[in-house]
Formats: C-alpha cells, sequence, structure tokens
C-alpha cells in the first residue's frame, strides 16, 4: 500500500476517503459497495428468471415460503373406526349387525384401504416436512450462487477491460516502436575527418556524409585505396570492430579470441559488408540509417 | 430550579449507553440545580425484571425514586407485536399495545410523575420510544424535555410518537442525523431544539503501559469496546478481520472489550478481554492504535467521543449515518463500507502510518469544542433558560377517540422511516 498525502496538520477526511477509495478502485477495478453488489444480484437474477417480462419475485418468494406450512389434516383409521359411536348401545348393534352388513359387501376392504391411506397421508408430511427443510438450504445456495455468479460476472467484465486496456497499450507500443525505428538516424561521428577525395573509388564516394567511421572503413578496406585520413579512419573503425567483437564473445578466453581472430574478423568484416552494401549503402544513400551500431 | 430525570433504568453499574448518558446528565446538572432521578425497579433491558428495591434511594448524591414494573417483557409477544406495526399495515391501538409489549411498563411511575408535575420546572425524560417516556411525556407535556436517543430504526416511525415529538416543550438531540430523522417523521421543525450529545467522564491521566502490561498485550492493536453482538456489527467486523489478519501479518491486532453475546473467534490476533474496569478501558484506549465502531445503528457513540478525548482516531461503519457524520465533521477518523476500504483505512490509521495522529488531534479538538462537560452544561441550562422564558403552546393535538384508534390506517412503521432521506450531514 502506498502512503497518503498529508501536506497539513489539517487532513480532511473526504479527501483522504476519496484516495482511499480510488486507490480500492484502481485494485478492484470497480468500486462497487456490498449494497451495491446485492442490488446487481437481485437484477441479475430477476433478469435470468424472467427472460419475457413475466414477474419474477424468486427471493421474495423463497423468502416468504420459508416458515414451516401447518400440518395437512389426517385421520386415525383402524379396523374398528367405522363402528365407533359415543353411544354404548349403539355400537354392540353395529357389531351384532356386522355379519349382516358383510352379506352386502366387504367393510373390512374398505378400513384396510382407509388405514393405508392414513399411512400413506403421515408418510406424504413426513416427506412435504423434509422437503421444505430442503427448501430453505436451496434458498440459500440459489440466493449464494446468484451473489457469487454476479460477482464473478462483474469480476470477468473488469478482466475483460483490463484485458482490452492492456491490448491497445500494447498495440501503442509496437506502432511506436515501428515509429522510432522508421525515424531513427545516426549520430554524426565525432572525430573530423575529411570529405573523401574525388580520387576515392565510386562506393565510398558514393557513400553519404552520415555514414559512420566504420562504414567508411569497410568501404576502404573493400577498395584497398584511399587518402591517409581515410586510413587513419579506417584503422579507428578496425579498433571499434575488435572492441565489438570481444563484447561479442563473452564465453571466450584470450587464447580462444586470439586463435578465432584472423578467421572471425574476416568473417565480420565480410558480413558487415555485405550487410551495408544489402542495405543499401552506395546505392540507396540515406537508407544506410536502418542498420550500424550508433543508432540513435 | 428543579429537574427530573425519567430514564428507564438507572444505576451506577449500568453502562447502557442512554442509561449512562442519563446518569453523566444528571450528576453534571446537579451541581446547577436540584435533580431528582425517576426509574423502575428493572435492571436487565431485555426482560425488565424488577431487581431493584421499589423506593428511594441516593446515587453519588443524585435522589432516586424507583417504581416497580407490572409486567415484565414477553418476548415473543413483543416480537409478534413489533413484525405487526414495523411490516404491516395497523392501527393506534396497535401500536400502543407494542408500546405496552416493550415496556418497562410501570404505570405507578407514571402516575407519580403526574402528582409531581408541579414539584419540578421540568422533566426530562430519554430514549422517546420506552413506555416511560411516552406517557410520562404526554403527562406533563408542557414540561418534558425530550432526549430521544433516537436510531434509525422503525420503531421512530410510528405514529404515536409523532404527537409526542410535536407536543413536548425541546428536544435535546444527539446528533444532526437524529435531527434530520426525527424532523422527517414527524415534522416537529417548530419544536425548540438543539444537538447536545453528551460528555464522558475523561480520567486526567491515563497509563498505556500499564493495559499492556496487566493484560500481557504486546503488539499495536485496535480495540473495540462495547458489547459484542450481531446487533452492533460485531460478526462483520470479525469477518473483516480475519481477512485482514490472512491479508497483513503485521498489521494490527484486535482487542475486544465488553461482554461477548456473539462467539469470538478464535484467533491469535484477536483478544476478547470481557467487561473491565473504567480505568482499563481508558488505559486500554490509550494504548489503542485505533478504536474501531462498526456498529450500523447508533444515536451517538460514546465511547467514540472517549476516543477522540483521548486523541485516537476511529474507524467507523460507514453506513451507519450518525458515525460517518460525526467523523467527517470532527475530521477524526475514516469510515468503511466494503473490506478494502476497512482494510486501507486501518493501514492508514496505524500508529506508524501518516494519518492517525493527526486525525487523533483533530478528534480531540472536536471533543473540546463540541462535547466537554462545560459545553454541555450551557445547552442545557440555555434550553431550561429558554423555555422559562417562553409560553408553553396551548394547543395541544387532539387524542383520536375510540374508534379511530383501531382503524388499521396507519402504514408500515418501516416504510415510514424509509421514506425519511437518509445519510450523514457532512457539514
Amino acid at each position: 500500500m502506498s502512503d497518503f498525502q498529508v501536506k497539513a496538520d489539517a487532513v480532511d477526511v473526504e479527501a483522504i476517503m476519496r484516495q482511499i477509495r480510488a486507490r480500492v478502485r484502481e485494485k478492484r477495478g470497480v468500486d462497487y459497495t456490498e449494497a451495491e453488489v446485492q442490488e446487481l444480484a437481485q437484477v441479475k437474477l430477476e433478469q435470468f428468471l424472467d427472460p419475457k417480462g413475466l414477474r419474477s419475485d424468486l427471493v421474495g418468494q423463497f423468502r416468504r415460503r420459508r416458515g414451516v406450512s401447518p400440518a395437512p389434516p389426517n385421520y386415525a383409521f383402524e379396523d374398528s373406526t367405522i363402528y365407533e359411536t359415543h353411544r354404548g348401545l349403539l355400537r354392540a348393534m353395529r357389531r351384532l349387525l356386522n355379519p349382516l352388513l358383510k352379506l352386502f359387501f366387504n367393510p373390512d376392504r374398505i378400513s384396510e384401504a382407509l388405514h393405508v391411506q392414513a399411512r400413506v397421508n403421515d408418510v406424504s408430511h413426513q416427506r412435504l416436512r423434509a422437503l421444505e427443510e430442503m427448501d430453505s438450504l436451496y434458498y440459500e445456495l440459489v440466493h449464494n450462487l446468484a451473489l457469487e455468479v454476479t460477482r464473478l460476472g462483474i469480476e470477468v467484465h473488469n478482466m475483460k477491460m483490463r484485458v482490452e486496456s492492456l491490448s491497445s497499450r500494447m498495440d501503442f507500443d509496437e506502432r511506436r516502436g515501428r515509429a522510432l525505428e522508421s525515424v531513427v538516424q545516426y549520430r554524426q561521428p565525432r572525430q573530423t575527418a575529411p570529405r573523401p577525395a574525388p580520387s576515392v573509388p565510386p562506393i565510398a564516394t558514393a557513400a553519404p556524409a552520415a555514414v559512420p567511421a566504420e562504414t567508411m572503413a569497410v568501404a576502404g578496406d573493400a577498395g584497398d585505396q584511399g587518402t591517409p585520413a581515410d586510413r587513419t579512419a579506417s584503422a579507428d573503425g578496425e579498433r571499434r570492430r575488435r572492441r565489438r567483437r570481444r563484447r561479442r564473445r563473452p564465453g571466450q578466453t584470450l587464447a580462444d579470441q586470439s586463435a578465432a581472430a584472423p578467421e572471425t574478423a574476416g568473417t565480420d568484416t565480410d558480413a558487415e559488408t555485405a550487410d551495408f552494401v544489402a542495405e543499401g549503402g552506395p546505392d540507396t544513400g540515406s537508407d544506410t540509417q536502418d542498420s550500424g551500431p550508433d543508432k540513435q | 430550579m428543579k429537574i427530573a430525570v425519567v430514564v428507564q433504568r438507572y444505576g451506577a453499574d449500568i453502562n447502557g449507553g442512554a442509561e449512562l448518558h442519563a446518569r453523566y446528565i444528571a450528576e453534571h446538572l446537579s451541581t446547577r440545580a436540584t435533580v431528582e432521578v425517576l426509574t423502575t425497579c428493572a435492571k436487565d433491558y431485555i426482560t425488565w425484571t424488577n431487581e431493584w428495591p421499589a423506593g428511594e434511594e441516593t446515587i453519588r448524591g443524585i435522589t432516586v425514586r424507583r417504581f416497580p414494573v407490572s409486567r415484565p417483557r414477553n418476548t415473543q409477544d413483543f416480537g409478534r407485536r413489533s413484525a405487526q406495526v414495523f411490516d404491516h399495515t395497523h392501527s393506534i391501538s396497535d401500536e400502543l399495545a407494542w408500546l405496552d409489549s416493550e415496556g418497562p411498563r410501570s404505570p405507578a411511575l407514571v402516575a407519580h410523575i403526574g402528582r409531581v408535575r408541579d414539584a419540578f420546572d421540568f422533566f426530562l425524560f430519554f430514549s422517546a420510544r420506552y413506555y416511560h417516556a411516552w406517557h410520562g411525556a404526554r403527562a406533563v407535556m408542557d414540561k418534558a424535555i425530550l432526549v430521544p436517543t433516537a436510531e434509525r430504526d422503525p420503531a421512530v416511525g410510528l405514529s404515536i410518537f409523532g404527537s409526542v415529538f410535536r407536543g413536548v416543550r425541546g428536544l435535546m438531540y444527539n446528533s444532526f442525523e437524529e435531527r434530520a430523522l426525527i424532523h422527517g417523521v414527524s415534522g416537529n421543525t417548530s419544536v425548540p431544539g438543539v444537538v447536545v450529545g453528551v460528555g464522558s467522564a475523561i480520567p486526567d491521566r491515563t497509563q498505556a503501559w500499564r493495559f499492556r502490561k496487566k493484560f500481557n498485550v504486546k503488539r499495536p492493536f485496535a480495540i473495540y469496546i462495547g458489547r459484542i453482538d450481531e446487533n452492533k456489527g460485531c460478526r462483520t467486523l470479525f469477518e473483516y478481520f480475519l481477512q485482514y489478519a490472512a491479508d497483513f501479518p503485521r498489521g494490527l491486532d484486535l482487542v475486544l472489550l465488553g461482554n461477548a453475546v456473539l462467539p469470538v473467534p478464535t484467533h491469535p490476533r484477536i483478544r476478547a478481554l470481557g467487561f473491565v474496569s473504567d480505568d482499563d478501558k481508558f488505559d486500554a484506549l490509550a494504548a489503542a492504535d485505533v478504536l474501531v465502531m462498526p456498529s450500523p445503528y447508533e444515536s451517538l457513540s460514546m465511547v467514540a467521543l472517549e476516543a477522540w478525548a483521548l486523541g485516537k482516531p476511529v474507524l467507523v461503519n460507514g453506513r451507519c449515518d450518525v458515525l460517518r457524520g460525526q467523523t467527517v465533521r470532527s475530521n477524526g477518523g475514516l469510515y468503511y463500507e466494503t473490506y478494502q476500504e476497512f482494510a486501507e483505512s486501518l493501514f492508514a490509521l496505524e500508529a506508524s502510518g501518516p494519518l492517525g495522529a493527526v486525525l487523533g488531534g483533530q478528534g480531540r479538538e472536536f471533543f473540546t469544542q463540541h462535547y466537554s462537560w462545560p459545553v454541555i452544561e450551557r445547552k442545557y441550562l440555555d434550553m431550561f433558560d429558554r423555555l422559562t422564558r417562553e409560553p408553553a403552546r396551548e394547543a395541544r393535538e387532539p387524542w383520536p377517540g375510540w374508534w379511530a384508534r383501531r382503524q388499521r390506517t396507519q402504514p408500515p412503521a418501516r416504510q415510514v422511516v424509509d421514506g425519511v432521506p437518509a445519510g450523514p450531514v457532512l457539514r
């Protein structure tokens, strides 16, 4: 965490809070309060549940239904239930006439069916209770899921924005890099080498004034002619090349270097000459700005 | 001048907000006027069971008369009635039944107030939402000064309180937010009122090292003082602090002072020391880097004032209008609404950070200017003078008749309170 800007003895709490929120926003991307997250969660849930504009108040419904519903009415049904009465005489008469009743239909089947039904009712009620208990869990689950999904949605949105921002920055950097490469120029050589005399071979004469010393030296090597000043420049360029070669092979020992020196030097010189020619030194003039160690 | 202080509970060992407030006011006004306290025999604010004997006694030089509570609170009945009046359309009779159920129901206290109305110049009623304040204020409306200690909870939206807020002689508010809330629900802008609050008994000297030695606290810490309860925002505090402890292994510890209703998480950086003496409390505050107040509902945080008095910054719940308003007005701390803000603010307020000392100093200045006892006493005395000079209003709001009281036309109280613009009064 970075320090706060405390400029004087008197500080303004609101200003400090703005700084804190700005920092939180920097870290998190978007400064949503918890209440806003809750609100977003509700809105997104409603949108999800209500794609056709129908009324959707799942959360409200769940909250209302979280209470345990009253037990449905049930009855205890035994074999003797159909004969029960608080009048003793009537009960005795029913029992007496029971055989007669059985002549017309079988009351035992009815008793059995109702008995089973009563038990089924009990089991159903128990299952209903279990489901109601699960309902509250489902409610919590759905609510938490909705909340988390919303949070994740917001986070994904932020991440997307960050990725977009980073890729646009990268594009910009690439473009900037290319633009810099295209406008780079060679630095003027420090030594005041005189301009080549008219007697210099065409390859050296054609080189522009901005061509660096080593380039001129290459030209001198290639033509094996030139003024004393050219030769001085050529020797200077050779020294620079040697130094560069030493830098380029940090792993080599001095013996290795000296053993490989003639061959390497020749190769490098040839390669550089080839590069120079390939990049149009004598032919295209100003295009030589694209190569060389002294890029600005 | 003779003043009666009427409060639901009273005792030297009662540390509840409104009760302590009433005791401090009674004790300080007793140097300028004759003060008598009228209260109940209850000690427990949940059941209102009679625990002290009825009659007269003297506490710290103040005469205290206790009256029995006729019926302890039935919490189930109170919960059912609260749901009815807070969330459903209801009648005035329902609200009165809710008030009876809430308690502390003491008809003897109300009858005594009616009997002695001529013996006192003014009656100071504390905690508008309770039985004693509503019935007592109506018994002596032309001498009643209300100290509402109202929070932004649905009870304030009940219609029966509107007539009291509009009918009393004056109101002593705890904060600008409380005043805005009561103006919003009752439209009592014409009633004389002043934002006063309360001071505290700040010791002349505190010794932080004594607390550290006594309780073996070695690391820098943030402190919470008060009942450790979910209603006080402690669950969220624990949640945030555990995350903070994981994110900042070298950050502050958390020390909790107060009785725990909520289980305190077992964590090496959380220390719950239980209820401690006032000396230990102030020593602890002096040793702390910052006071944390996570409560979402407060009418005035006395402990925040005490922290400021000792030059300590506070970190408060930004969702509590009163706390946020006080913090911004005092420039004495920071507030948070999310974990990220909590962590950033705690970091900023550490003693090693750049802000804590500056904010604490500003808090101390705020306390001295607004909450030192001479200032508080002067505001009370000015109000008494003003009300003595001004004649009492003759017209009193007519009380609805038998039939009107039973008509279910009153909107849900929660809806009424929600309709009042929220937010801190910042400047």
